[in-house]
């Protein structure tokens, strides 16, 4: 098993590759498969005042942005969650996040926050319609997606086993059988649990190193208060994705038997 | 509707009490994977001024030490290909040592955590945790059963490393830009 690690989106983003290949061919895989978390991080960062997020933030109300195809699958996939969970997931809750000291305060006025769910448009070839002043934040989704973007990458080099882990969102692929440690939510440095993944996603979410005034990043989007509280999600779904936006809302419904999780063929446990 | 294992989650709740430590790189191999090019690679000593450190915080708005920095650059024959830079970040859960790349105009090429380790402070404290380290290789990080655990849970932030980053970018350009 090789491993290497980089600081992107936030994390840690951890790549294992379990075939026996050479060094100079691992090291173009391992390249190739963080290039494509670096490009994720390009577009989707909320920090970053060039990426698809920073420029759909500022755009005013009624104004049409062209995005990149990974930002527009990613908007794709997030309202479709939102829909599924009855506005539960909501990615226009960066607001919130900033109130909260979650993230940084991009330059511009602050939108009023809204619990209603119909802001935002996804129109033909990669336009984003907002209708109202707003801030998204894709950080509940986009890690997920990095690491799917990651695996498709590693196989298109031809690596038949591997696990890309960003930052508790994982996903393995291939004959391997990877152990997968659950932080334990009450003492977040020892594990509360252990399993064995194949070929399958897993993403965990928690509040024990959340900073900000509640502790927690996760905003509930049905009422706008964060989900607070010394648990943790885990969801197992087939990419890293839904698995990633999924944990969101059974973090807010506390209901790890939630009808979104069936309607995605995922399934999820509150530790 | 997908299926967990749940019997395989109730059978091997873990027991409490250790840490997570993984070695990714040694020095050499972050050489050789951030400068594949470079037939060598030379220490170099690299101490800051009093106007140098005033220079590095003002780009980074991060203090910086004079001392204690770990410089090598690249050479290709005698063609400088740029500089690697290694630091460690002493967090209140972490323990990592990371490597910077730097192109010769002081822009970043790649950076690449060496090193990983949660919980520094609990491992001394506790004897149980280091026994079960007894034998294994620095290389073979934390073993679970016949494999290397991956840790799902959630993030833990790596701010600590993206400021030390910004830091070693300011240190290129006051002190190693061509």
């Amino acid at each position: 098993m090789k491993r290497r690690a980089q600081p992107w989106l936030g994390t840690f983003v951890e790549i294992a590759i379990a075939d026996a290949l050479g060094d100079d061919i691992l090291i173009s895989c391992f390249n190739c498969a963080f290039s494509a978390i670096a490009e994720v991080h390009r577009l989707m960062s909320f920090h970053d005042a060039a990426s698809d997020v920073s420029r759909i933030n500022r755009a005013s109300a009624g104004e049409t942005v062209e995005v990149h195809p990974h930002t527009y699958e990613v908007l794709q996939a997030a309202l479709s969650v939102t829909r599924e969970s009855g506005g539960i997931f909501d990615v226009v809750c960066a607001v919130r996040l900033v109130e909260w000291g979650c993230l940084p305060s991009p330059e511009g006025s602050m939108p009023n926050y809204s619990l209603r769910h119909n802001a935002l448009t996804l129109e033909d070839e990669c336009m984003v319609r907002k209708s109202r002043a707003l801030w998204i934040d894709l950080g509940g989704i986009a890690k997920g997606y990095a690491v799917d973007l990651a695996v498709a990458e590693l196989k298109r080099c031809g690596v038949q086993s591997a696990c890309v882990n960003a930052g508790g969102d994982l996903r393995v692929f291939g004959d391997t059988s990877f152990p997968v440690l659950i932080r334990d939510p009450r003492s977040p440095c020892e594990a509360g649990l252990q399993l064995q993944l194949q070929n399958e996603a897993l993403a965990s979410s928690g509040n024990y190193f959340s900073i900000g005034r509640y502790g927690s990043a996760l905003v509930n989007g049905h009422d706008g208060q964060p989900c607070t509280g010394e648990f943790s999600v885990s969801v197992c779904a087939s990419t890293c994705m839904l698995a990633d936006a999924l944990t969101k809302v059974v973090a807010a419904s506390r209901d790890p038997q939630h009808p979104a999780l069936a309607h995605f063929g995922a399934a999820a446990f509150i530790i | 509707m997908k299926q967990l294992h749940l019997a395989t989650l109730a059978a091997t709740a873990a027991a409490s009490g250790f840490a997570f430590a993984t070695q990714y790189l040694t020095v050499e191999q972050a050489q050789r994977v951030m400068f594949p090019d470079a037939t060598q690679f030379k220490d170099t000593h690299l101490q800051l001024s009093p106007e140098q450190m005033r220079q590095v915080e003002k780009l980074s708005g991060l203090p910086a030490r004079s001392v204690n920095w770990r410089v090598f650059a690249a050479y290709h024959g005698d063609a400088l290909l740029g500089h690697v830079v290694l630091d460690d970040v002493i967090g209140k859960f972490e323990l990592i040592s990371y490597a910077v790349a730097l192109n010769p105009d002081a822009s970043i090429k790649q950076v690449e955590i060496l090193t990983y380790r949660e919980s520094h402070g609990f491992e001394i404290k506790n004897p149980a945790w280091r026994k079960q380290f007894v034998g294994k290789t620095a290389q073979s990080g934390l073993a679970v059963g016949e494999g290397i655990a991956n840790i799902s849970g959630a993030t833990l932030s790596c701010t600590h490393v993206t400021d030390g980053v910004r830091r070693i970018a300011a240190i290129a350009q006051v002190m190693l830009k061509k």
